[in-house]
């Protein structure tokens, strides 16, 4: 592959993934919430789109037999639907529960649907990938596909930047705001916390979803494996490298973190580690990780200003 | 006196074994100013989360504007204009002082999803209204300079002064004003209380306030409830409480 | 459509299943035991606590089948190497993070696992890996497969949880130890160092981790991710059992165990691992005021 094409893949893949650091943002740096299930809402708008859009396989090893033909854009909006829902059914059960011990429930629901799809091969080929999935209008364009495809993810990532951003900035955000830093003040002041917290986690998991099926139209193949939690863990990474409560720096964190994972693609397998590289990568990650939550826990893009109000290096 | 605006009936709440709030009975009239004392540890604070709905209660109601509002959760009962503030202050640190105070606008057609994104009109003037209100309030609190600044970075007295603007901002019927005047400096507190005084007299607002100072909340108040172990000991205006054995004792007790 | 794959045909019961439980819920315990004694004490979720687990499972198999030494000296290697890395990670990390809340050392904990996990990649690559040892006949009792790897599992952790019992209850340390698991500022009020009791609870927590993932690997197979994978189970026993809680979290170990290899009879085999999450689930969601008040934190 020359250069140029691999640039345009990683470009297409920090597109994507900057939707799901984007809805994480919403769900932690604008709301408090913990949610580790971010890669279980990708899989779900990843999976719907695919089955909606792709016939049943035939033949004798035909192991999925549900499958439609739908147009891509409503699949594309079915997965953003169900993953919202399935985000909003994972929150009334598990909101009211305190920040860690939330992040261990949505853990485990992430495990359970990714469970479901991994043993129900008649609905999504199971542990085998889900082929043949159409691109959209694949053929069609006057321009490389691979830059019609990397422009249509970059104006979803600007249209729900913009979006976000001023969904963050309005009395909606607010209110927010306000239950990332204290739930009770809201409360005593009229707002119902728990339904602006399921709105919270309904909008972030939707954007998920929409990233999870143009990852599938993208991709051709899915296979469970895409979805592990190690994949939440990196969006986590991204969104508080880029620092937290900045959709920005979310966007921004999440290039950064897919170059680290991706510049390998870049090395020639004869230097020293080379087949170790994508470990080491790994290593790095957590390390950033560690080290931007030492020594700048605002992040590279956060508000320094508003994560030391308060707290003792903020106080005079 | 007008028609009671508050009325708890028989409130109970223990935590373990412990009776923190014993069968309290008492009301609040409408538009009248309600001083809550007792020495520590005689369920104030206990009471105010039972009728703010931040506690749920083992027994009793609580009637507010004629309605029970017991079995409503702490917004429920804050939209039908029961507001109250917290002993320790609660400021929203990583929020600026001037979206502390908006935040307690009520029925802000900008907190939906739809009326965020749409940005309509009616979401444009409420924020407008809601703005006005809050720079004649910080003005008063004189925290208009400040309005800019993290409230994680205000002294404590600024801290309570914001609290008690937050509330105002949010149009109660009924204040519950927790310690309002702790850490706040004497010039500023005249000026607070004559403040409430405005706030009764000519809206008709109702408070009920819990203050250690004596000398402030017997002069400020209409009525004086005194508690001790849980209990509403004695009921009365400031003269009668004061002069109330059982009060004395309880508070002689309690230095002990 | 699910009901004709042989996969998804449901077991009737069987007494094996109840052994197999057993000889799981012998691993769930130990390691619950050793997460709730951390988690007791520093009071944040350690998502890097099944690394750890997988760290003492890879020396001693390094010990066992590269340098040849018997199992056992190798799993003692094992238990030592990551008590002493746990506390190496404390002194690294997690003690830099002291004043931080629960849910930044949780993220920082995310850190940890994945510097350990992918340096594990790194090492011993990415295939999964045995002890060596005789394959061995597996006799039947009663008409129950037994396999000396999993008598071998079942006595070690009764050893283990029997020896932590002794700590916790007759050396100052231990006593020490329980107390300020109960409340960590109540402790400090009493005298007792509590930084010194945190050197502690990593070498003792760390080793237990370290035995966990040996008797894991004894079970199954050594993978880099068999500690995260066999996490959530784990959590589940510490939050049923009430955390900081170990005879709690033991019990929990034995009955997710149990119930996890009796749950074939009513489930998918498939599904198997739901019955961890479930639990865990249920365990969080059931219980929001003995385990989530602020008195716990």
């Amino acid at each position: 592959m020359a250069v140029g094409d691999l640039a345009l893949l990683v470009a297409t893949i920090m597109g994507v993934y900057s939707l799901l650091a984007i809805g994480l943002n919403m769900h932690w740096g604008d709301t408090g919430l913990l949610n580790f299930a971010h890669a279980a809402f990708f899989a779900i708008g990843a999976y719907t789109s695919a089955i909606l859009t792709t016939p049943p396989e035939t033949g004798l090893l035909a192991n999925r037999t549900v499958g439609a033909s739908y147009p891509i854009f409503v699949g594309l909006l079915a997965g953003a639907t169900l993953a919202a829902a399935a985000g909003v059914l994972i929150a009334v059960t598990s909101v009211r529960l305190e920040g860690d011990y939330l992040a261990m429930v949505t853990l485990s629901f992430a495990e359970l649907i990714r469970l479901v799809i991994h043993n129900e091969g008649w609905l999504t080929s199971g542990a085998q990938s889900l082929k043949g999935i159409e691109r959209p209008l694949e053929g069609s364009v006057p321009i490389r596909y691979d830059l019609f495809y990397f422009l249509l993810v970059l104006g979803v990532v600007a249209g729900s930047y913009l979006l976000f951003r001023r969904l963050a900035g309005s009395p909606f955000g607010r209110v927010l705001h306000a239950v990332r830093e204290d739930e009770e003040v809201p409360l005593a002041l009229g707002k119902d916390t728990t339904w602006f917290k399921l709105k919270s986690f309904g909008l972030g998991a939707a954007i998920a979803g929409l990233a999870g099926g143009l990852w599938a139209h993208y991709v051709y193949a899915i296979t469970p494996n895409m979805f592990l939690p190690s994949l939440t863990f990196t969006i986590w990474a991204a969104v508080i490298i880029g620092g937290a409560g900045s959709y920005l720096g979310a966007i921004v964190g999440t290039a950064f973190i897919v170059g680290i994972r991706q510049v390998t693609r870049f090395v020639p397998s004869d230097v020293p580690f080379a087949s170790d590289l994508p470990y080491i990568r790994l290593v790095v990650i957590g390390v950033l990780l560690i080290a931007v939550l030492y020594y700048r826990p605002y992040g590279l893009l956060g508000d320094e200003e508003r994560m030391l109000a308060g707290s003792e290096e903020g106080a005079d | 006196m007008t028609d009671p605006i508050l009325r708890a009936e028989g409130l109970r709440k223990s935590f373990g074994g412990l009776l923190a709030v014993d069968d309290a009975t008492f009301e609040v009239e409408e538009g009248t100013i309600a001083g809550l004392i007792g020495p520590n540890g005689a369920g104030k604070s206990t009471t105010f989360n039972l009728l703010s709905g931040f506690y749920g209660a083992d027994a009793g109601e609580v009637i507010f504007e004629g309605e029970h509002v017991e079995g409503l959760s702490p917004d429920e009962r804050a939209q039908r204009g029961m507001i109250r503030t917290f002993q320790i202050t609660r400021e929203l640190t990583g929020m600026k002082v001037m979206a502390n105070m908006l935040l307690a606008a009520q029925d802000h057609p900008g907190e939906t999803v739809v009326g965020a994104l749409a940005n309509t009109g009616s979401v444009e003037s409420r924020e407008e209204q809601a703005r006005e209100r809050a720079e004649d309030l910080l003005k008063f609190l004189e925290l208009w300079e400040l309005r800019e600044e993290y409230a994680g970075n205000l002294s404590g007295g600024q801290r309570k002064l914001l609290e008690l603007g937050r509330a105002l901002m949010a149009d109660p019927d009924l204040l519950l004003l927790d310690e309002p005047m702790a850490g706040v400096n004497p010039d500023l507190t005249d000026r607070l209380l004559s403040r409430i005084d405005d706030l009764q007299s000519e809206e008709g607002m109702t408070f009920v306030i819990v203050e250690h100072d004596m000398d402030v909340i017997m002069s400020v108040s209409d009525k004086i409830i005194g508690m001790h172990n849980g209990q509403v000991l004695s009921v009365g205006t400031p003269e009668e409480v004061k002069s109330d054995e059982k009060m004395l004792e309880a508070y002689l007790g309690g230095s002990v | 459509m699910a009901g004709f794959d042989p996969q998804f045909v449901m077991a009737a019961f069987d007494p094996q299943f109840l052994w197999n439980g057993l000889v799981v819920g012998s691993i769930i315990a130990v390691a619950a035991l050793g997460l709730t004694l951390i988690f007791g004490i520093l009071n944040f979720i350690n998502i890097a606590y099944g690394d750890y687990m997988a760290v003492g499972a890879y020396f001693a198999f390094a010990a066992n089948t590269q340098y040849d030494l018997p199992i056992v000296v190798a799993a003692l290697i094992g238990m030592v190497v990551m008590a002493v890395g746990a506390l190496v990670v404390d002194k690294l990390v997690f003690e830099r993070f002291r004043s931080r809340s629960a849910i930044v050392l949780l993220v920082v904990s995310i850190g940890v696992a994945f510097v350990l996990r992918n340096l594990i990649r790194i090492v011993w690559g990415t295939g999964s890996r045995r002890f060596s040892g005789p394959i061995e006949a597996a006799p039947q009792f009663f008409g129950i497969r037994v396999l000396p790897d999993q008598v071998a599992i079942v006595v070690i952790s009764v050893a283990i949880l029997g020896g932590t019992y002794l700590l916790l209850r007759r050396t100052r340390i231990g006593i020490a130890m329980r107390a300020a698991s109960d409340d960590t500022d109540l402790a400090r009020i009493r005298g007792i160092d509590t930084e010194r009791l945190v050197t502690y609870v990593w070498l003792v927590g760390g080793a237990i981790a370290g035995i966990a993932g040996i008797l894991l690997g004894l079970d199954a197979q050594i993978r880099p991710n068999m500690g995260f994978t066999a996490l959530i189970p784990i959590f589940a026993a510490v939050i049923l059992g009430g955390i900081g809680d170990p005879i709690g979290a033991v019990a929990g170990g034995y009955a997710i165990g149990i119930t996890q290899e009796l749950s074939v009879v009513v489930i998918p085999t498939e599904y198997k691992p739901a019955i961890g999450l479930l639990l865990l689930i249920i365990g969080l969601l059931s219980k929001p005021e003995g385990i989530f008040g602020e008195a716990t934190r």
